[in-house]
């Protein structure tokens, strides 16, 4: 009697090969774009959503063509974040993404949802949701990556849910993902639960550069100029020299970041503050992690362009 | 998943699909050589399995719609799983459609290969029993003729005149 490994195929619907179609889709989509990052994070409330908007604006004030999916599909904050316009329209080769003031192009299952609508999935399935919700969910992550008309891109950062649990799935996902982000935040919390998941980071990535971030690296008094600490220093400069990660950026805390992001407007990513400052310098070094070919200097006009459909 | 006739040892085809109905979809194979048929009966779970690797039962016969099954399976306020309509007018020009075409209001579209399905089609008794007559390994293929023809034309039923018709339109 024949055995499974016998039969050549599945005698009509070719499911692998159904999958495999969608891996090439995957694969011709991404070959528009030159570098892919992942932006992680050990822990939520770090501000890993808020440090994508802010690297993916400054990589396009640097002259780059940037796009942001928001992967983060029961956390979703880039529509209201960027300010983008709520609306997904067709095109002949996919989906057109939103594009912010600086020309960022941004992907969200958002665009499909109105405001303050959370996302809900159809079933048939009379059980527990646990089985198959992470199917669909990989699934959905997987058609916003290929079926996007990004056009050609420099630079795509994709803002994934907190948990470095996340980046395995991503990687398998995406076989030409360059390097990752890791964002955190000076707090000795902070620190413990990156120590714990940066191995998990660093065996995912497999050689591929993990950069490290900090967010709310103190303040700047706006009156006197003087620098505060929010948190105890403690070791905060042993966690990149430890376990081999790239730091890329201190970022300090700045109010008023919150309130642009909160109104959906650009937070003035330029050198006329600390913040603006420290995130042009750490998009010029992540550009440099990439070997991408960026000028520092005074900002460059945003990159409205460059994408045809 | 395959489907293997064991008394002739050979892999079974698949012929047709029905459903969902209340979350089961019925998946019909074939032996080729002898004719006996297996019908898989999914219950809603599996279905949901399915249709969440975003593959179509019976094979596809046309490119996926872009974010197919996200579109499809995302609940919204629209009701169909369509994006809310752009702020904006769209330039003119871009190749573009309105956000809501393509977007099925059924999370299951797409999971069928509509050229295997006969669910929308029903066969008279009579028209049944002409078929068997028909040698087995040829039956799947007549049988898809049919119904394509049956289709062309708008018919929902396929009876006794519908046969004849097909095999005069055919020159026998």
């Amino acid at each position: 009697m024949k055995t499974y490994h016998d039969i050549a195929t599945d005698g009509g619907s070719d499911v692998v090969g159904q999958v495999g179609d969608q891996m090439e889709r995957l694969r011709a989509r991404l070959s528009q774009v030159d570098h892919v990052v992942a932006i992680t994070s050990g822990k939520g409330g770090v501000g890993k959503s808020m440090m994508t908007v802010l690297l993916a604006t400054a990589a396009a004030r640097l002259g780059l063509r940037v796009g942001i999916l928001d992967a983060d599909l029961n956390g979703t904050s880039q529509v209201r974040m960027t300010g983008v316009q709520r609306g997904a329209e067709r095109t002949v080769d996919g989906i057109l993404p939103a594009e912010t003031a600086d020309g960022v192009r941004v992907m969200s299952i958002d665009l499909f949802l109105r405001a303050e609508e959370p996302v809900r999935w159809k079933t048939t399935a009379d059980g527990p949701s646990h089985s198959w919700r992470g199917l669909v969910e990989m699934g959905a992550l997987r058609e916003m990556l290929s079926d996007t008309d990004w056009g050609s891109l420099d630079l795509l950062l994709i803002d994934l849910p907190p948990g470095s649990d996340k980046l395995p799935g991503l990687v398998e996902l995406v076989e030409d993902l360059d390097a990752a982000v890791l964002v955190t935040i000076p707090s000795q919390l902070s620190k413990y639960v990156v120590r714990k998941s940066v191995r998990n980071v660093l065996d995912a990535m497999d050689g591929r550069p993990v950069a490290l971030i900090e967010n709310m690296h103190g303040f700047e008094c706006p009156t006197c100029g003087t620098h505060h600490d929010l948190f105890p220093t403690g070791d905060r400069d042993s966690l990149a020299d430890i376990n081999g990660l790239t730091r890329i950026g201190s970022i300090p805390f700045d109010p008023r970041i919150g309130e642009h992001v909160d109104e959906g407007a650009a937070f003035p990513v330029d050198e006329s503050t600390p913040a603006g400052r420290a995130i042009m310098e750490a998009a010029t070094a992540l550009a440099g992690l990439l070997a991408l070919d960026v000028e520092r200097g005074p900002s460059k006009p945003a990159n409205t362009n460059g994408h045809t459909s | 998943m395959k489907f293997l006739c064991v008394e002739c040892d050979e892999q079974m085809k698949l012929m047709g699909t029905k459903g969902p109905d209340r979350g089961s979809m019925t998946v019909l194979f074939e032996c080729a050589s002898c004719g006996k048929q297996t019908a898989m009966l999914t219950n809603s779970m599996e279905t949901q399995m399915v249709s969440s690797l975003g593959v179509s039962i019976g094979g596809r016969t046309s490119k996926p719609e872009p974010m197919e099954m996200l579109r499809s399976s995302l609940i919204t306020e629209d009701g169909d799983g369509a994006a809310p309509a752009p702020e904006s007018a769209p330039a003119p020009e871009a190749d573009r459609a309105s956000s809501g075409d393509g977007a099925s209001k059924c999370p299951f579209t797409g999971m069928v290969n509509e050229a295997m399905t006969s669910g929308d089609l029903e066969w008279t008794d009579e028209a049944r029993e002409r078929m068997e007559r028909i040698p087995s390994f040829v039956r799947p293929m007549v049988q898809r003729g049919i119904e394509n023809h049956a289709r062309a034309k708008g018919l929902t039923r396929i009876d006794r005149g519908v046969l004849e018709a097909v095999r005069k339109d055919m020159g026998m």
